[in-house]
């Protein structure tokens, strides 16, 4: 057992939630492995075989779902994995940035709070302009005055370690008289 | 504005969704259900902190106690009783704030659920108490450290862990999934022990450290002990194991320095009271002087002349055998290694007056 090379046993569990993921028509049976995948994603060691298996792009199609939980977990799934540089690459190349963007808006707070860890990972010198574009600025100014402090603390930091100042300034006075873009304003349950 | 932000870590709290406990999941198909009943949820580097809140604790003046017991993960930096955290009737609700991510870590994992002066302490994290400057720091950290690996990863194929003693602590061991571990507890006990503080923590991955059981326990003993950076972690360590070349050169080394250096060396890797260790150096040391003569090399005095090839060590055809034996062997080298402590002398007591 001790001997037994786990890389691949490893690799073929993964590939078995993910054939369960896709075969599935159970709803609760996909969000099990949809956990169970974002998850895996925490340990950088699984990255190599996530990324073969093609996982980022299973987390950015559950971004549009309908279901809360799958954006919730595929959120987190890829919060996770843009930690490391080449699925950030990954991500980037899939159009990930507005996908990710559109999670802003959520009325869960822990998906806002992977969405912006994770747009703080997508953020490169050429991806830059979009995800500090004027909407997310004006976003995370919002974000950064919210009661929930974590939310605060990582609204804050983006504006200080990712916006231009200047672009920062003109967001402020700019949300002080009007709102401009309703990015990270929850829709109203209906 | 900036001061609205820095709201003092020790404000009032509030209950946050994320320190309730959720349902367990009972549904899962058996290939996927862990060993622990875990909630179907999904961490991420948000969910975590140094911060722990730490609930159901009895109150009965056991803070001490607690205390002492969190500690055992990792050093504290503050920690204080919340008030004003609804607590259920006659508990008390602690904030413990440790140096690293990976205290808490070990800490939470150890302690959630456990039970402690009757009551069951339940133990999440308390990120709602990070700075700014905190979260920033720990992204960073977490960022440094997934590329770090994800980057010796592909470079040498081998097990790695965050600090070592995040292996078996990882977010998805807590909450979602588990991995079956195979390695043995016992085994890697001595090896990691002293590099680093927490003893009490479970093992690290060695996933393959074992597949060599002759000589495992020289490579653990011997100098060739990986170099740790700063994290505690050993992302850069080529495993030895792996790398036949290495391997002899290192079994030669191995026995080149057995053959210099008493047994002794070994016990640097466990703990034995400074006066003790003297005590046994002097008796080893007049011991060799008084065997100068004869070739001795069970009790590691000198040895003169090339030393016969090492015995080779009993093959059981099983790999766990193998590793139980190894463990049985090295905990019987150590044993008879430790030096008997001396009959304190005797003096008379003096006679106390009544």
């Amino acid at each position: 057992m001790a001997c037994k090379d786990s890389g691949s046993d490893r690799f073929e569990y993964l590939q078995n939630l993910v054939t369960e993921f896709q075969d599935t028509d159970c709803d609760e049976a996909k969000e099990q492995v949809l956990a169970n995948l974002a998850n895996f994603a925490y340990d950088p060691r699984n990255m190599g075989d996530l990324r073969r298996l093609q996982v980022t792009e299973l987390f950015l199609d559950m971004l549009t779902e309908e279901n809360e939980n799958f954006v919730e977990f595929g959120i987190g799934g890829l919060c996770n994995m843009s930690m490391e540089r080449e699925s950030r690459d990954e991500i980037l190349c899939s159009g990930g940035v507005d996908l990710v963007k559109n999670c802003l808006s959520s009325r869960r707070d822990e998906t806002v709070l992977s969405a912006i860890t994770t747009l703080m990972n997508l953020t490169t010198a050429n991806s830059r302009s979009q995800t500090t574009d004027a909407a997310v600025v004006q976003c995370m100014v919002r974000l950064s005055l919210s009661e929930n402090s974590r939310m605060r603390n990582l609204a804050t930091m983006y504006l200080e370690d990712y916006c231009p100042e200047e672009q920062v300034k003109r967001a402020r006075e700019e949300s002080q008289v009007q709102c401009q873009t309703a990015l990270g304003i929850p829709l109203p349950k209906d | 504005m900036a001061t609205s932000m820095q709201v003092s870590v020790w404000d009032t709290p509030k209950v946050y969704k994320h320190h309730e406990q959720r349902p367990v999941c009972h549904t899962r198909p058996k290939y996927r259900d862990g060993r622990r009943p875990k909630a179907v949820k999904v961490y991420t580097i948000n969910l975590e902190s140094r911060y722990l809140l730490v609930q159901g604790v009895q109150a009965i003046g056991v803070m001490t106690e607690l205390v002492q017991l969190l500690a055992l993960y990792g050093a504290i930096e503050e920690y204080r009783v919340l008030d004003e955290y609804p607590a259920e009737e006659f508990t008390e609700v602690y904030l413990f704030k440790f140096q690293k991510l990976t205290s808490a870590r070990a800490a939470k994992r150890n302690t959630d659920e456990k039970s402690f002066y009757g009551g069951l302490l339940h133990v999440c994290y308390a990120p709602e108490y990070e700075t700014v400057e905190d979260t920033r720091q720990k992204l960073q950290d977490r960022r440094r450290y997934v590329n770090r690996v994800a980057q010796s990863k592909e470079k040498a194929y081998e097990p790695k862990s965050e600090e070592r003693t995040s292996r078996t602590t990882r977010p998805w061991d807590t909450c979602e999934e588990h991995i079956p571990e195979n390695v043995p507890k016992g085994k890697s006990s001595t090896y990691r022990d002293n590099y680093q503080g927490f003893p009490l923590l479970p093992s690290p991955p060695q996933e393959k450290l074992f597949c060599q059981p002759s000589y495992s326990g020289q490579l653990q003993q011997g100098s060739t002990l990986p170099a740790e950076d700063k994290m505690g972690s050993l992302h850069h360590y080529v495993d030895p194991t792996k790398d036949p070349k290495l391997q002899t050169a290192m079994i030669q080394r191995d026995r080149e320095k057995n053959s210099r250096v008493t047994r002794d060396t070994t016990s640097h890797a466990r703990f034995v009271p400074r006066p003790a260790l003297l005590d046994s150096r002097k008796r080893k040391a007049e011991e060799t002087i008084s065997q100068s003569s004869r070739v001795n090399s069970d009790e590691g005095g000198c040895v003169i002349g090339p030393q016969l090839p090492e015995k080779p060590k009993m093959d059981l055809e099983d790999a766990s055998l193998n590793i139980t034996a190894n463990i049985i062997r090295s905990t019987m080298e150590k044993i008879a290694s430790v030096p008997e402590p001396k009959p304190p002398v005797a003096t008379a007591k003096p006679r106390r007056r009544i």
